[in-house]
Order: structure tokens, then sequence, then C-alpha cells
């Protein structure tokens, strides 16, 4: 079947031995290909969010039976790059009296993890760009610099619900990192490693011959854990029923009130890259990664899962109404947090259980 | 020059001139930021000398939770003085001194005690062995540490109760 990854891999050795005979060095050669392949993977992160937000939008017009964007192009196929381009075109607006510089760094701290984050993902054969060992804990760690894109945002705007926006913002999204890491913690306790790599590989074994070994299988561990992970990650990408740093009824549009142009258009690309981010680690680490059938190539497998809970997502979006601020605080601390701690606990009786 | 020289070269000059902006920036905000800045870049120095669990977990608790705590709490006490914060006192040139001093000291002593460290070939991964190690023969420190953190924890709340009267 058409596996990509290891063209890509043959492809990347091919030109570092073109260079190297037309005259560069190892290390010139190194560097060419590394910003090669870089340059493929925040290609592929930039079409994303124009994918999802057709989807989002033709989901919430089915889901409220109407028929969401039709007339530009078959289907309305053509709205999204439409309004691409209208991004592009409009004005840049920086409100008088605010801080230009943090400004304009919110946009950059907020946008630019989004593509380093997808470094260790394995989207396939042969796809991770970099085998991390440290795997999970870097895109965790690098994800959380966006909070400060928000934070900064709501500085710099000088507008009070900017500012109110952004404190909410980190206060949620500084709170709801904790459960999303913890919910993790099993998994990582059950394959012994954080590579997502090794995770995905891990779990491609069948129980009884027909049964995948995904961690999701695992009786109550598994789904406890995948049930904290999804809802702390719908709560870390600021989406309704967690969305209050950008509530409409109140804040007008919270942090990025005062972003226009393709400003605003970073800020909503690092919310759908997130989705999608926070889809891939959820398939990668419950759901077996690229493991599936060999009918299909294995990024068709990755694409096909990832598009499934991306589509929980938008589920969730136009289906529950927004929680209010304390609740949402209490939710976290009074009950994701306890529920994450006891299946930790659980997951490790079970691993003492098995190994006795 | 080998590259990873050039690379510490580079995040030296960053980590530097981000902390002189921490100590001059009048403005209270853009401080912190270059403060977290500053933090984000000790990341890559880990990284650079193959601590990639350490570079990871930098960045995860300073960047992602100390410091994104530190802005909260400079957005909540917004006054007019954090943003033209002076930044002397009357005593600025015995700190001056002090410093000066300190920073011929430090010349002084890793002149006469320079150890030079190898460089890696390859970093090889170190969550695996960190975890054996604070699991295995380092198990009472890394328990002990985490005592004196819940007695923080502890302490926080009782600061924070309401005390009723």
């Amino acid at each position: 079947m058409f596996e990509i990854g290891p063209y890509l891999i043959e492809g990347i050795t091919f030109l570092r031995s073109w260079l190297e005979l037309h005259g560069a060095t190892p290390l010139q050669a190194m560097i060419a290909s590394k910003v090669l392949e870089t340059t493929v993977t925040i290609s592929i992160i930039l079409a994303i969010p124009l994918f999802l937000v057709y989807a989002e939008r033709k989901i919430s017009a089915f889901m409220q039976a109407r028929l969401g964007p039709m007339h530009t192009g078959p289907w309305g196929l053509l709205q999204t790059p439409a309004d691409t381009l209208k991004l592009l075109f409009k004005e840049d607006i920086v409100p008088q009296g605010a801080d230009r510089v943090v400004h304009l760094l919110a946009v950059i701290l907020a946008a630019a993890p989004t593509f380093v984050c997808f470094a260790p993902v394995p989207f396939g054969k042969g796809w991770p760009l970099i085998n991390l060992d440290t795997g999970i804990l870097f895109v965790f760690a690098i994800s959380g610099i966006s909070t400060l894109g928000i934070l900064a945002a709501g500085w710099g705007s000088a507008n009070k619900f900017s500012m109110l926006g952004g404190i909410r913002g980190a206060a949620q999204m500084v709170s709801y990192e904790i459960p999303r890491a913890l919910s993790v913690v099993p998994v990582v306790l059950f394959y012994s490693s954080l590579n997502l790599q090794t995770i995905a590989v891990a779990q491609t074994p069948l129980w009884h011959g027909w049964l995948p070994k995904w961690f999701i299988f695992y009786p109550v561990i598994g789904q406890v854990a995948f049930l904290l992970f999804l809802t702390a990650s719908v709560a870390e990408t600021n989406r309704v029923p967690f969305d209050i740093p950008e509530a409409e009824s109140e804040l007008v549009s919270g942090y990025h009130t005062e972003y226009s142009g393709m400003k605003f258009a970073f800020f909503f690309l690092a919310e759908y890259v997130y989705v999608f981010l926070s889809s891939a680690l959820a398939v990668t680490l419950f759901f077996g990664g690229a493991d599936g059938p060999a009918f299909l190539p294995s990024w068709i497998w990755f694409l096909a899962k990832t598009g499934a809970i991306v589509f929980c997502f938008l589920w969730f979006r136009w289906t529950f109404p927004r929680l209010r601020v304390d609740r949402l605080m209490q939710f976290c601390w009074q009950f994701l947090l306890p529920v994450a701690l006891v299946n930790i606990v659980l997951a490790a009786l079970w691993i003492f259980w098995k190994a006795s | 020059m080998t590259p990873s020289l050039v690379i510490f070269y580079v995040l030296a000059a960053l980590l530097i001139g981000f902390s002189l902006v921490v100590v001059t920036a009048r403005n209270l905000f853009r401080g912190a930021l270059a403060l977290t800045s500053a933090l984000g870049v000790m990341a890559g120095l880990f990284a650079l000398l193959g601590g990639d669990f350490l570079a990871a977990g930098q960045l995860l608790i300073y960047v992602g939770g100390v410091m994104v705590l530190l802005i909260f709490v400079i957005m909540f006490v917004q006054t007019p003085e954090i943003f033209r914060a002076r930044q002397t006192n009357k005593r600025w040139i015995p700190s001056l001194a002090l410093a000066a001093t300190l920073i011929a000291v430090f010349v002084q002593i890793f002149r006469k005690f320079n150890v030079p460290t190898e460089a890696l070939a390859a970093p090889t991964p170190t969550s695996a062995a960190l975890g054996r190690l604070l699991l295995g023969d380092l198990v009472v420190p890394f328990e002990v540490i985490s005592l004196i953190l819940l007695a923080a924890l502890v302490g926080a709340l009782v600061f924070g109760l309401e005390i009723e009267r």
C-alpha cells in the first residue's frame, strides 16, 4: 500500500547525498534537509485549520438543521480559502494606548509553539521527524507556552474584556494542565516510556487474536484515562463548554477582542491546530496510533482516527452549554484531579499484580 | 567553531540580553516576559548539554507554570507604578561595586579551577535512567523534597484561610 513515510525518508536521504556529491559539507547537507523536513511539516500544519474550520461550519449547521456555507464553490467548499484571503487583506489595527510590542508578541507566543509540538507525533510508518525520547513531556512543555500568548494578548490590548479573558484563560489552562498530564501517567506506566513512537508501536499486538491491544481497551483504567484526557484537552483548547476565556456573551470575544486580520487568524489557527494535536495525541496514546488492518496505509488510519476524535471536539462545542467560572474550577480540582490520582494508583496496582 | 559551540554562544548572548531586560525594563510586564524568555533559553542550554528531560521539565515548570502564575499575579495587582517602576535607588553605586566584585571573583574562580567538560558525541536519552534513580537509589531524598513541597502547600492553605472571629 501507499505509505508516505518511507518515501519521505528516502527522498530526504537522497537529497542529502545529492548535496554532498555537489560539494556541500555533511553539516550543510544536514541543515538543508532539516529545513526541508520542517517546511513540509509546517505546510501540513498550516493546512489543518483550513479543513477544520470548514468541518466545524458544516457540522454545526447540520446539528442545527441548517445548510451552512453553500454559495462559495460547490457545497461552499471555497468558503475557508475566501475567508483566508479576506483575513490577509484586512487592516491590522493596534488599539491606542496598547503595548505595541506585547500586542504583537502575544500572537507569536500563541501560534509559534503549535508548529514545534508536531515534531515527535508519529503520523504513520517512518513519520516522527524527530524520535524524541521525552515525546509526550516535550509536547506538554511546548504547548504550555501558548498560555503566555493568551496572557500577553490580555495585557497588551489595553482593553478590560481582553484583560479578563487573559486572566480567565491563564487560570483555566494552568489548572487543566494538571489533570491532563496526570491522565497520561497510566499510559506511561504501562508502556514504561515517554516516547510517542514506542507507545504507539507497543499497542499493535492483539488480545485473543482479534481485539487490538490499544490502551483504551484496558478495563476501567483505559476508559477513565481517555475521558480525563479528552475533557482536559477540550478545556486546554478553550472550547465550549470550557470557553470562559472568550465567552462571547460576557467578554465580547475575550483575549482576542482587539485583534484583526492576520493576527486574529493566528489565534484561530492556534486553536484549531491544538484541537488536531490533542486528537492526534489521544490517538497515539489510547487508540494504537497508526495501527490498523493493512488494506489502508498507516497514515490514513491515523488521520481517520484523529478525524473521529476531532469530530467529538466539534460535537461537544455545539451540544453543551458553557460552564460558570467557579463551577469550572471546582470541576477541575474537586473531580478531575482526584479521579486522575485514583486512576494512577489503579494502574500501578495492576502493574504490581501483573509483575508478582 | 563546531555547530554546538555556535548554538551555545547564540543562546548565551540571548540569555544575557534577556536578563538585562529583566533588570532594566521599566514596564513590569515586559520584564516578566523577558524573564520567561530567559528561562526558556536556559532550557535550550540544558538540551545542548544532553539533558533532554531537564530541558522539557524546565519549560513545563518554569515557563508553563511558574511564570504564567507570576504574570497572572502582575495582571491582578495592576497599579500605575507597574508601568514606570524606578530601576535604581540611592544605593546603586555600592551595589554596582558589589556586583563588579562578584563578577571579578567568578572570573578568577573559573580561571584557576577550569574543569573542561567533554562534548557529548550524541546525547543519550536520560528519562529512563532518571526515573530509575528517583525511585531507586535516591528515593528517600526525593520523598523528603516532596514533603517540603507538601508543607509549602499546606502553609499556603493556612495563610489563605479566612479566619472567622
